[in-house]
């Protein structure tokens, strides 16, 4: 059985300082404690930079004592993220999980994986080759995804938090249900009236 | 996003705020309070005695040789049921699964009577689901515990409980008094008070500086049991603790611990700095076919146990009572790790059922399997491989140690 009491305790403490972290943690759907969504903002200076990555996060029963399993949802061009399904090669994930570790740590390890690539123990491994061989390249295709996956329902967020806030909508909520439908404005909008 | 549940945390600090009545005393109190102001909803008012594992305040802690410590259960998880475990915060290997240190364990009942035993239920009734008890634990004579009902505590233990009246001579908490004493937290060596505390395999505490004065084999002077494995480090969440409640006899220890160290440093031993010797690596060679898995000596804490194993043939717990060859062999009269009702005149006798070499022969694995065999091991968690090797054979004595994991 998952330790329902630490996985609260740790979306509670990760949630706390997200706007500084840059990661966060929700349920996937609202219910089952052992199925999450973590989010990570593309660290600086990297091709990742501005990107919003999504994570999808399962808790096995022995969690804490083993690794909880996270893929990318978000496509990423990555040398240790396959660009097919988005498994991670991280160790913490893997034989080196520790029961010290938490999902906020795993989620900022991955936001780190992202700054420093191990090309040299790729998970993907045209990506990895392109990283040795071709630099600019892989960093141009990186940035390419990043701003085709992971920005589009960003960019356009703000635009249309704003266009339902000046509707009359408080802000907070309209993020929510904005994020609860994935961006769309128009269900967005159905599901504020009818809320 | 969906709102987060926290809904049993603010409980919770809501309840212990109001239910925590003494007043708050100096230092460690202060502190409490601007971690809390600082965290919000924060779960805990001494961030130095929170469990790593479960994020909880410790119960019944138990200190690694590395000097980190966690509740008995979350080390007892941790452990790797085939290989050395690793410390869960800075991966340091080890062994043995220490005893529970029964003088944090005091200290922590002392500070946080209400929080302690809460979470005392809340591990009885899981101990109860697993039918696994961990250890009981006898007051101290001099523990002048008073703060909460410790009869609860004493039935269990009824034959070496300590006898009531102790306690008359401070039933009355003053106020302005501390919570915990400097008897409390002094060295069984040196009778002063800790400084640079380091833990025993047996949970004993000394300061590092009395402990590393003598170059034989570690031996703990209360309960004359061995220390296996590396020089302990110095556990710095007490130490740290302790610099903060007792700052001015912190302090006069330290210089006379200095002056004392000066004085008989010209062996140029390295007292004091174990963590030069807690980094000597021990070997990967290990001969993982006399490996019982998931078995643990009830003696040592060797964990698991290797080469010959010897199991209690009178103990009818779930978890059973198993000693290594060394522990039978030195008649150890130490109760079980997890409260077994073990006694010296049970029948003791050679098992080899949870033999890795066996399992792996019954499988029908060929030797040079094992090898494939235990690299896809260690990518699965612990657990699991006890119940791969187990769970497909009808045997017997697929019990142990699993049911506690």
């Amino acid at each position: 059985m998952v330790d329902v009491s630490r996985v609260q305790k740790e979306l509670t403490e990760c949630n706390r300082d997200r706007e500084v972290s840059g990661v966060s943690i929700a349920l996937h759907d609202g219910a089952n404690i052992s199925h999450l969504t973590g989010t990570i903002a593309g660290p600086a200076d990297s091709p990742y930079e501005g990107g919003t990555f999504t994570i999808d996060i399962r808790l096995p029963g022995g969690y804490p004592f083993e690794p909880p399993k996270m893929q990318f949802i978000t496509k990423v061009w990555h040398p240790n993220i396959s660009s097919q399904n988005g498994a991670i090669c991280l160790d913490i994930l893997k034989d080196q999980w520790s029961p010290a570790l938490t999902l906020k740590t795993a989620l900022l390890s991955l936001q780190a994986l992202l700054s420093c690539p191990a090309p040299d123990d790729p998970q993907d491994a045209v990506v990895a080759q392109q990283y040795l061989r071709d630099y600019p390249t892989f960093a141009a295709t990186a940035r390419y995804w990043t701003e085709a996956f992971a920005k589009c329902s960003s960019t356009g967020m703000e635009e249309k938090v704003q266009k339902l806030v000046e509707m009359g909508f408080p802000e907070e909520l309209v993020r929510s249900t904005l994020k609860s439908v994935d961006g769309d404005e128009n269900m967005a909008l159905e599901k504020l009236c009818s809320g | 996003m969906p709102p987060v549940p926290s809904g049993s945390q603010t409980n919770r600090g809501a309840r212990e705020m109001a239910s925590d009545g003494p007043p708050p005393e100096q230092g460690k109190m202060e502190e409490a309070s601007t971690t809390a102001a600082g965290s919000g909803a924060s779960d805990l008012d001494d961030p130095h005695f929170m469990c790593c594992v479960c994020l909880e305040l410790l119960y019944k802690p138990v200190v690694i040789s590395c000097g980190h410590m966690s509740c008995f259960w979350c080390v007892h998880k941790t452990m790797h049921i085939i290989r050395e475990s690793h410390c869960a915060i800075c991966r340091q290997p080890y062994k043995h699964f220490p005893s529970i240190c029964q003088l944090l364990h005091h200290l922590l009942l002392k500070l946080e009577p209400a929080e302690y035993k809460r979470r005392e239920k809340e591990v009885l009734e899981e101990e109860k689901s697993i039918e696994t008890y961990s250890p009981q634990i006898i007051e101290f004579l001099n523990s002048k515990n008073n703060e909460v009902g410790n009869n609860e505590n004493r039935h269990e233990d009824s034959k070496t409980g300590p006898p009531q009246e102790v306690s008359l001579n401070g039933s009355i908490v003053d106020e302005n008094s501390k919570k915990i004493n400097l008897e409390d937290v002094a060295c069984p060596l040196c009778k002063e008070m800790l400084y640079q505390p380091a833990v025993l395999n047996c949970g004993h505490v000394y300061c590092v500086s009395c402990l590393s004065s003598n170059d034989e084999a570690l031996k703990c002077h209360v309960c004359g049991s061995l220390h296996p494995g590396d020089f302990p480090n110095v556990c710095l969440d007490l130490d740290h603790f302790l610099e903060e409640y007792f700052p001015a006899e912190y302090v006069s220890r330290g210089q006379k611990v200095q002056f004392k160290k000066g004085q008989c440093n010209r062996e140029g031993s390295s007292s004091g700095t174990s963590c030069t010797k807690g980094s000597n690596r021990t070997q990967h060679d290990e001969d993982l076919a006399n490996i019982h898995i998931g078995v643990g000596c009830d003696s040592c804490g060797a964990y698991p146990i290797r080469g010959k194993r010897y199991k209690c043939q009178d103990c009818t717990e779930l978890i059973g009572f198993d000693l290594c060859d060394a522990c039978y062999n030195s008649s150890s009269k130490l109760p079980g790790r997890f409260n077994q009702q073990h006694t010296p005149d049970h029948r003791m006798e050679l098992d080899d059922s949870a033999l890795l070499q066996r399992l792996l022969r019954i499988h029908g694995i060929p030797e040079d399997g094992q090898e494939e065999l235990m690299m896809e091991e260690a990518v699965v968690a612990p657990g699991a491989m006890l119940h791969i090797v187990v769970d497909d054979q009808e045997m017997e004595d697929n019990g142990e140690e699993d049911q506690a994991l």
